[in-house]
């Protein structure tokens, strides 16, 4: 049974890498997207372009606004449009927030009082909107203990753990990990499988004393190792190229990605029982994936969403793998912190592979 | 001699469509026998069960003596199959086909060595068996699934049209090979739509509509019905059972 | 023109009985519409803090409760065993610790200086962002609770104003942008791949030996797409407005007009890849690369354009959905006119004429 198992990864390896579109499909389009969102993903807010009403005209309001531009959040800008109109400038979407600064400004607080600034914001990008309101708040305190003297006495001082310098990067890229780990091995074994039925060789198999674990096996082993190099490949570019950190353990994500693969090896063979023809596969494949994607808390975060999607989440096998990705890349998780997660995809795992084996063969017979 | 295939009232419904009705039948080893239908009567069906790819609805059958229900597996290691689609990998040459093919076999690699020089030689294939098998002409791609199906050296052989869209040429050629085989004791079982290739086996049987309506010699059918050659024996037979299916 | 409707209608028959194309076109976007609606939100909340108090006095439990009872942030399932924060944030247990250390209730009482710990899981930016930002609100509020009464802090206080979304809702942001992306699949996606498969199965070949000519071809097998694109696009407009209260404070009028110029953009760019392909499986993956990738990635409907490196900035000029997507959210949320719309209007424009241009030059030249 070795033997054909051997020959059949064989004669599935000649297949690939013969076939120019599969070597593009594995290896040249997911390095691509990689890359692409490594740049484009980024849900940083800042540059948040500003213009600035200063009815006040002092030094101070001056130093305030100033102080609202240093760092990155802000770009203030002075105004082109009468107040009156400002509205017109949201809509041509020349700016995304407004400051309005009273004349009262450095009078009332050279006299130790409290002054209020009008701050208005385009709603429409709701998450950049309340962040700007936040760097705002965060901003104005500064400059209040700046220039009052007058400091709260509780004071707030954060600090940040994995990933100090806040960059997306660090944290999609692990992410575009596991997807395309989860892509490619569940497209390709289950296009190779349909391919087969589709041009008659697996009929010609069928009359051969094969037998169904080696056929199975003999199927899924070569892309399995393909997906291994897949991520490989994608962990090469992620630190060569974006400098991703790698805190944890080698060996456990690929002995992770190992056991994740038995729940992507399992779905491409369902998805080969329910497709006649190649493109079929190929299709439905990307339509679970898509599903499985925007549900793993991939640049969503699950706890943003609404608790009944929420409890959803818990049947998508990648949310678990993309926790324990990110969490070995950003935190050097480890297993006493990781095992519900591998708890969880030893059950989908052997779930998904067992019925979907059970399920090929019965098709088989 | 003892008999290659028999079968006893076989049966097959997908839901309530009969495609192949109670038909019986026995081969004898080292016969070359022409199953013959027009499209859609069955025989494609009928092959299937006895390759063990379809499982009947009833009736009993024994290939090489096996039991199609129970002993498949023992079934597919003596048959050979050939299908009207062509299923080699288009991709991999000739030789990778063979070697693959082999392999799941289980044919010792010394042994498949041997063997494929050997059909290299009897089939005429190492002009080509460097090619990718997608490339090839269709008589020479029959060729090379013809050598697939013998490697492992099958009791019996069934072979689906085996020589559609080939050439007379090539046509002549393969029946010179397939006579050979049956000279060296494998049961060839062949379904055609060529009536002259029809005239080479020894015994031929008709189905329609799922029923085998005539079994025997060419020869003594086309006596039979009082016709001048087996095409025209062939259709008189079938429209005869349409009629008689109308009343 | 009879022959146009026929082809048309062959056209429709052949939807109808590809089971794909049928859920590219109908089921899709309906999911997507719930997904981006619900699932997708970046307002971050729910975040999981652990709060270590270790001043146990009435104020710092009244610190506890703002935070808890803010909406923002959650108590972790399980309260932490460990008392040290990095361990509880590598346990995975909470997502930020607060560190209460005694003394909190003596500095309230004498106004000295005291310092309040906040340990933040950095991992996903945003969310550590935005915890930062919610704790420092908190903090804020929970002191100027205790000033004395008449006491105003001094010091410039933001008098915020939301114009358009007020209420900070994801799916105002999301939905209405989705109807760029699912226009540009029906129509670039599907359009391609229909062609490509004529072509395939030498059904095009067949089709051109008759009377009819290349255009009537095309016009005939587009049009059901466009039908169906334009059906789509209102299910989701109505589901967007009916479901999830986004506004259509504009004229349904210019967004027709500009949905129309899109489509047409769409439909040249999918005629364009047919040309260029051989095979459905080909025009597919070449589809999904070049229309729907950039209209998700490249056209601001989720990631900032202004935050990407330049070159991608200059790419994004050529996706017709960066436009678009610029419109339906200017028109059905702040109710945005032609007058401020204009810049968009003008490179829609020039996009679709030149796309449908090199198209049916393309295609008449393989064709033809």
């Amino acid at each position: 049974m070795v033997r054909t198992i051997l020959a059949l990864m064989k004669k599935e390896f000649l297949q690939v890498f013969r076939d120019r579109n599969m070597l593009r499909m594995i290896f040249i389009m997911p390095i691509f997207q990689l890359i692409l969102l490594g740049y484009v993903a980024s849900t940083d807010v800042k540059l948040i372009s500003t213009a600035v009403y200063d009815h006040d005209r002092s030094e101070l309001s001056r130093e305030y606004v100033r102080s609202l531009s240093a760092g990155e959040y802000f770009i203030t800008d002075a105004p082109s449009i009468p107040l009156l109109e400002a509205e017109r400038g949201f809509k041509e979407n020349k700016y995304e927030a407004v400051l309005i600064i009273p004349d009262g400004f450095s009078n009332d607080l050279e006299q130790s009082k409290s002054v209020d600034v009008g701050f208005m914001v385009d709603g429409t990008n709701a998450n950049s909107a309340s962040i700007a309101l936040g760097y705002a708040s965060l901003m104005t305190r500064q400059f209040n203990e700046r220039v009052t003297g007058f400091s709260p006495p509780i004071k707030l001082t954060q600090r940040k753990l994995f990933n100090p310098e806040g960059e997306s990067v660090y944290y999609m890229v692990p992410g575009i990990v596991a997807l395309l780990l989860t892509m490619i091995t569940a497209m390709l074994s289950a296009m190779a499988i349909v391919r087969e039925r589709e041009i008659g060789t697996l009929e010609q198999l069928m009359v051969t004393p094969i037998r169904t674990p080696a056929l199975i096996l003999g199927k899924t082993i070569p892309f399995a190792l393909i997906g291994f190099v897949e991520i490989s490949l994608a962990l090469f570019v992620g630190i060569m190229w974006f400098k991703i950190p790698f805190a944890g353990s080698w060996v456990l994500l690929y002995s992770l990605a190992f056991l994740y693969l038995f729940t992507t090896l399992g779905t491409g063979m369902f998805i080969s029982t329910i497709s006649t023809t190649q493109q079929q596969a190929m299709f439905f494949t990307w339509f679970f994936a898509m599903f499985a994607i925007m549900t793993s808390g991939f640049f969503a975060p699950i706890a943003n969403m609404p608790k009944s999607i929420q409890y959803l989440t818990y049947l998508n096998p990648l949310r678990y793998f993309m926790t324990t990705v990110r969490g070995i890349m950003m935190k050097g998780a480890s297993l006493d912190v990781l095992y519900p997660e591998v708890i969880a995809m030893i059950i989908f795992g052997l779930a998904i592979f067992t019925f979907s084996w059970m399920r090929f063969s019965k098709r088989v017979k | 001699m003892d008999n290659a295939v028999v079968i006893d009232k076989l049966t097959k419904t997908f839901g309530n469509f009969v495609a192949v009705d109670q038909i019986s039948l026995t081969v004898g080893e080292g016969e070359i026998f022409g199953f013959l239908g027009a499209n859609g009567a069955g025989k494609t069906t009928a092959i299937r069960m006895l390759c063990g790819l379809l499982l009947p609805t009833s009736g009993r059958g024994t290939v090489s003596g096996f039991d199609i229900y129970k002993e498949n597996e023992e079934i597919k290691k003596s048959i050979g199959y050939m299908s009207q689609k062509f299923s080699l990998y288009q991709d991999l040459t000739g030789e990778e086909n063979l070697w693959f093919y082999g392999s799941v076999y289980q044919i010792p690699k010394d042994d498949l060595r041997k063997r494929m020089d050997e059909l290299s030689e009897s089939l005429g294939l190492s002009e080509f068996i460097d090619r990718p098998a997608g490339s090839l002409p269709v008589g020479w791609r029959q060729r090379l699934a013809l050598g697939a199906s013998l490697l492992h050296r099958p009791k019996i052989l069934f072979l689906d049209e085996p020589t559609g869209g080939v050439d007379p040429v090539f046509r002549r050629r393969f029946w010179e090979i397939l006579y050979s085989l049956a000279d060296e004791g494998t049961t060839l079982f062949v379904t055609t739509h060529y009536m002259d290739e029809a005239e080479f086996c020894r015994r031929i049987s008709i189905m329609h509509q799922g029923r085998i309506i005539e079994v025997g010699k060419p020869q003594d059918l086309i006596e039979k019905y009082n016709q001048p050659n087996l095409q025209e024996t062939f259709i008189s037979l079938i429209s005869r059972e349409s009629v008689n299916a109308q009343d | 023109m009879h022959k146009i409707r026929y082809i048309a209608g062959k056209e429709v028959r052949h939807i109808l009985r590809d089971s794909r194309s049928l859920m590219i076109a109908i089921l899709m976007p309906i999911l997507m519409t719930f997904v981006y609606g619900y699932a997708i939100n970046l307002d971050t909340k729910n975040i999981r803090l652990a709060v270590l108090d270790f001043d146990r006095s009435v104020d710092s439990r009244e610190l506890a409760s703002r935070f808890y009872n803010s909406g923002y942030f959650l108590k972790p399932q399980v309260p932490p065993a460990l008392s040290d924060p990095e361990k509880i944030l590598r346990s995975g247990q909470a997502h930020a610790v607060l560190v209460i250390r005694a003394g909190l209730a003596r500095a309230l009482t004498n106004f000295t200086d005291y310092e309040l710990g906040l340990l933040v899981d950095g991992a996903d930016a945003n969310v550590a962002a935005a915890t930062g930002s919610y704790s420092n609100i908190m903090v804020a509020s929970f002191l100027e609770d205790r000033m004395p009464y008449g006491f105003e802090v001094p010091g410039v206080r933001i008098s915020q104003q939301v114009l358009y979304n007020s209420n900070l809702e994801s799916s105002h942001f999301f939905v209405p942008g989705l109807i760029a992306i699912i226009l540009m699949m029906i129509s670039a996606m599907l359009t391609s791949v229909t062609i490509a498969r004529e072509k395939e199965t030498g059904t095009m070949e067949q089709l051109l030996t008759s009377p009819v000519t290349p255009r009537q071809i095309i016009i005939g097998k587009v049009l059901p797409y466009i039908a169906l694109a334009l059906l789509d696009a209102v299910l989701v407009i109505i589901f967007a407005m009916f479901h999830f209260g986004v506004p259509f404070a504009g004229s349904m009028l210019l967004l027709l007009f500009f949905g129309l110029i899109y489509v047409a953009a769409a439909l040249s760019l999918g005629i364009l890849i047919s040309t260029l392909v051989s095979t459905q499986q080909l025009a597919m993956m070449m589809a999904q690369l070049t229309t729907v990738l950039p209209s998700v990635m490249l056209s601001g409907y989720i990631f900032e354009i202004k935050n990407m490196p330049a070159v991608l900035r200059y790419v994004s000029y050529l996706v017709p959905a960066r436009y678009f997507i610029r419109i339906i959210r200017g028109v059905m949320l702040k109710g945005s006119d032609l007058s401020v719309l204009w810049g968009e209007a003008v490179f829609l424009v020039i996009l679709a004429v030149v796309l449908l241009a090199i198209a049916t030059k393309r295609f008449q030249l393989k064709i033809g």
